[in-house]
């Protein structure tokens, strides 16, 4: 079943002095698809600036914009209301076989290739092996998953926003970001192509109607296996209803959800909340 | 040396016998024993005579004697020097060598390689539309999208950027070379800011101040109009709801190798060059600071990499760029010129894609051949390049300047080991190519002239109408003997380059071809003096206003 859920998205910047300029790019509006539906959204600024939209090579929804009056803070608020799908199942109509065809490779091959997020490595690429042996496509997604899914810890803090996927493994640690990388990893050792989810996350699998929940920027996959499918090695579970899609890449420098440039001194970011609701 | 001169040398139409009695200059010029013996030499057929672009130009210099050429030489140099004309070599000043023998091309010669450039402009600007867009070539399966995907100037920001005339190429550079026939070859393309323009324009005021006989012997076609063209060009870019398009040249700053002629072509053109801080962006309108206030810019012909031109999208530390300048083009408040990301289409593996690439958009075939190239990415290729490294040219695909270029037959058996493994290592990032003897002019070496090896850069001006190639272009020479690497980077020298004629008027001959442009300001067919033209007087008349 489906759900109907607000998002409410806040982020920003303090600056130790006043700044007078900068420029900035915000991907924080949810996407439409088959499976989502977006009712309402809007991106809004305090100080409040003129934004201009366009959509990037990606198919993101971008808002950007620049303040020029001095400010020692900057909020951006993303709002939106949407509606989600329902659990989704592995496709299962790829083979191995597909998978090795040049013109499939060579269609796919951004989410083939290595990034700096998602690099070679020839432990991994040795699980990989490991964990495809004598299993279907699908399975093997979700097999790298669990695995990523047992070998990590989750712990908020233990990587930074600029750790590569290799990081977070020597670390054995990290955030649904480096579980997003690191499964990965994983899928493209495997010849399957495969790409990072921005979005964000309801946190109650049974979410009361009307509650509002402090819930989280989220990542998660997606593998083709004959056609796109979703999952969230992070929690391991199937993408669902909880899960609110706003972008897709080769890894999260194509989707970071905020960037910018600005004149001046130290800034440190603001609190990240999300607060989520669900509304029917 | 004047007309009745050489025909008292008897010299004239009698170009077989012509060597034995070269003037001393020529001593030794065709000794079988040189290196690259059979390349082309553009001066001296087969047989020894003269070929019949030079023909006029040997009856003048031949019977010269070694003072008068030494002191036509000190002068040439002496102009330089006051002119101020300079190439950062490692660091250090000294003159750009222009050699005193031009290189000539008969208006044949030049119609059929102008047709090839445009040609060439045409389809590489379907091409990079299509990429910034729908990438139905792509779609269509005769390019691999990983050969897009793989280029390091394929920029994902560009995508729908479009311009509002459509141009992305306003000004291109053909690298061309003349292999053992004669044949010119493209040897690269330069999409993103290809400079040298400058050379080719002051090289002539240069040669018309000392050598002005030889001009007045010759229909030398003009390259003095050159910054008419690209004004107009950059006009046109602008949107269509710019009346009076405020157009800038956008520099790194006099650090810069090609800072003397970022700014000979703001002056010609009579508009700001101005640096990044000077440019700042608002809402994602581009102003730039006066001292009476904001103004607000139109176009910029920008000569700044795209990696430095805007942080928000490029290297966040750059300080030559202007913040917001892509989301700014993006609005259509601005044009960047040269267009972004151009640099996918100038890829030395995606040129090696031109035939299927001129054959798709235009369903012609390539007027002007490419180098014969072996593309390491493709196994077989591979294969047959590290089977022959000894006798290759290795280039990277990335990179300009000759930086990188290894020549297999110069190469020790432990350069050639290394580069066996960086091929392997990397295959997309090589192409190799047979060492290409490019065909030689007669250049002053010490008091004699020697064979030295030449190539063409002529540069293309596409105005949104149509696409203009200033006759000739600039020929860069390799001094050191048997050297084929021409690169001023790397040392090299630089020839005046004449575009002869037609016996017709050329003006009327190019208005009767379709598809080529014609000048807008109708300038004398051959260059008579280094006086200035038009566009250049008021230009100066306005920078003085401005100051």
């Amino acid at each position: 079943m489906s759900w109907r859920v607000r998002v409410v998205h806040t982020t920003g910047y303090r600056y130790a002095l006043p700044v007078t300029q900068s420029y900035n790019e915000a991907r924080m509006t949810p996407r439409a698809d088959r499976r989502q539906n977006v009712v309402v959204s809007r991106v809004e600024t305090t100080p409040a600036t003129r934004a201009y939209r366009y959509t990037d090579y990606w198919g993101t929804e971008v808002t950007s914009f620049d303040l020029h009056a001095p400010h020692a803070e900057l909020k951006v608020v993303a709002s939106s209301v949407v509606e989600t799908g329902a659990e989704e199942e592995p496709v299962r109509t790829g083979t191995w076989a597909d998978l090795r065809a040049d013109a499939l490779v060579d269609r796919y091959t951004e989410f083939l290739d290595w990034t700096a997020y998602v690099p070679r490595d020839r432990e991994l690429a040795a699980v990989a092996r490991e964990l495809k042996r004598g299993a279907g496509l699908s399975d093997a997604v979700l097999a790298a998953s669990h695995w990523v899914h047992e070998q990590l810890t989750y712990r908020s803090g233990a990587t930074g926003v600029h750790s590569s996927a290799t990081d977070a493994w020597q670390a054995r640690e990290g955030v649904c970001q480096d579980f997003a990388h690191l499964t990965l990893v994983l899928l493209r050792a495997m010849g399957i192509p495969a790409r990072y989810v921005s979005g964000y996350l309801h946190t109650k699998p049974d979410g009361e109607i009307r509650e509002t929940v402090r819930g989280e920027s989220h990542a998660w996959i997606e593998a083709w296996t004959g056609g796109w499918w979703g999952y969230d090695p992070t929690n391991a579970i199937p993408v669902g209803p909880r899960h609110i899609w706003v972008a897709h890449g080769r890894d999260y420098a194509d989707v970071a959800p905020l960037k910018g440039i600005y004149s001046g001194g130290a800034s440190s970011a603001l609190e990240v909340t999300v607060d989520v609701t669900r509304l029917a | 040396m004047t007309r009745s001169r050489a025909r008292t040398s008897g010299l004239r139409r009698t170009p077989a016998r012509a060597v034995a009695r070269l003037g001393e200059l020529f001593d030794g010029y065709l000794d079988p024993a040189r290196p690259h013996a059979d390349a082309y030499d553009e001066m001296f057929g087969e047989d020894s005579s003269v070929r019949s672009a030079y023909r006029a130009l040997y009856d003048s210099i031949a019977p010269s004697q070694v003072a008068e050429l030494t002191a036509r030489s000190e002068a040439l140099d002496r102009a330089f020097v006051d002119q101020g004309i300079t190439f950062s070599l490692s660091g250090q000043e000294r003159p750009f060598p222009l050699d005193l023998i031009p290189r000539v091309l008969t208006a044949a010669e030049w119609s059929k390689l102008e047709r090839g450039i445009v040609q060439r402009v045409r389809a590489l600007e379907l091409f990079l539309a299509d990429i910034y867009g729908d990438a139905q070539i792509v779609r269509d399966g005769v390019l691999p999208r990983r050969l897009i995907t793989s280029c390091e100037h394929f920029h994902r920001e560009a995508t729908l950027l479009k311009p509002p005339n459509g141009v992305r190429l306003h000004v291109s550079g053909v690298d061309l070379v003349r292999d053992e026939s004669g044949t010119f070859r493209v040897l690269e393309d330069n999409l993103r800011c290809p400079s040298g323009v400058s050379y080719v324009m002051e090289n002539r005021r240069t040669m018309a101040r000392v050598f002005p006989d030889l001009f007045a012997r010759h229909r030398v076609r003009s390259v003095g109009d050159y910054a008419v063209h690209l004004l107009r060009a950059l006009r046109n870019a602008a949107a269509p709801n710019a009346a009076d398009p405020n157009v800038v040249v956008l520099t790194p700053g006099v650090a810069n190798s090609a800072y003397f002629e970022h700014s000979l072509l703001a002056r010609q053109m009579g508009v700001e060059l101005v640096e990044g801080r000077d440019l700042f962006c608002r809402d994602n309108v581009v102003y730039l600071r006066t001292t009476e206030g904001e103004r607000q810019v139109d176009v910029i012909y920008r000569r700044i990499d795209d990696d430095f031109l805007d942080p928000v999208h490029f290297r966040p530390d750059s300080v030559l760029g202007v913040a917001g300048l892509l989301n700014a083009a993006r609005a259509g408040n601005v044009v960047i010129a040269n267009a972004v990301g151009n640099g996918v289409a100038d890829d030395k593996l995606v040129y090696t894609y031109l035939p299927e690439i001129v054959q798709y958009y235009l369903g012609e075939k390539p007027l002007l051949p490419n180098v014969d190239t072996f593309r390491c990415w493709l196994p077989e290729e591979r294969a047959h390049v590290l089977d022959h490294l000894d006798e290759l040219v290795v280039k990277p695909v990335e990179g300009s300047g000759g930086y990188g270029i290894v020549f297999g037959p110069q190469a020790s058996t432990r350069e050639l080991n290394a580069l066996r493994r960086t091929i392997r290592a990397n295959p997309r990032g090589w192409i190799a190519q047979p060492v290409v003897q490019l065909s030689t002019v007669p250049t002053k070496v010490g008091d004699r002239l020697a064979p030295r090896h030449v190539d063409l850069r002529p540069f293309a001006v596409n105005d949104g109408n149509s696409i203009f190639v200033l006759p000739g272009g600039l020929t860069r020479v390799a001094l050191p003997e048997g050297s084929l690497i021409v690169n001023s980077s790397q040392g090299g020298g630089s020839k005046d380059t004449w575009v002869l004629a037609a016996r017709s008027s050329t003006v009327d001959r190019e208005l009767a071809e379709p598809g080529l442009a014609t000048s807008a300001v109708e300038s004398p067919a051959a260059e008579q003096g280094p006086e200035l033209t038009t566009s250049q007087q008021q230009q100066q008349q306005q920078q003085e206003k401005g100051a």
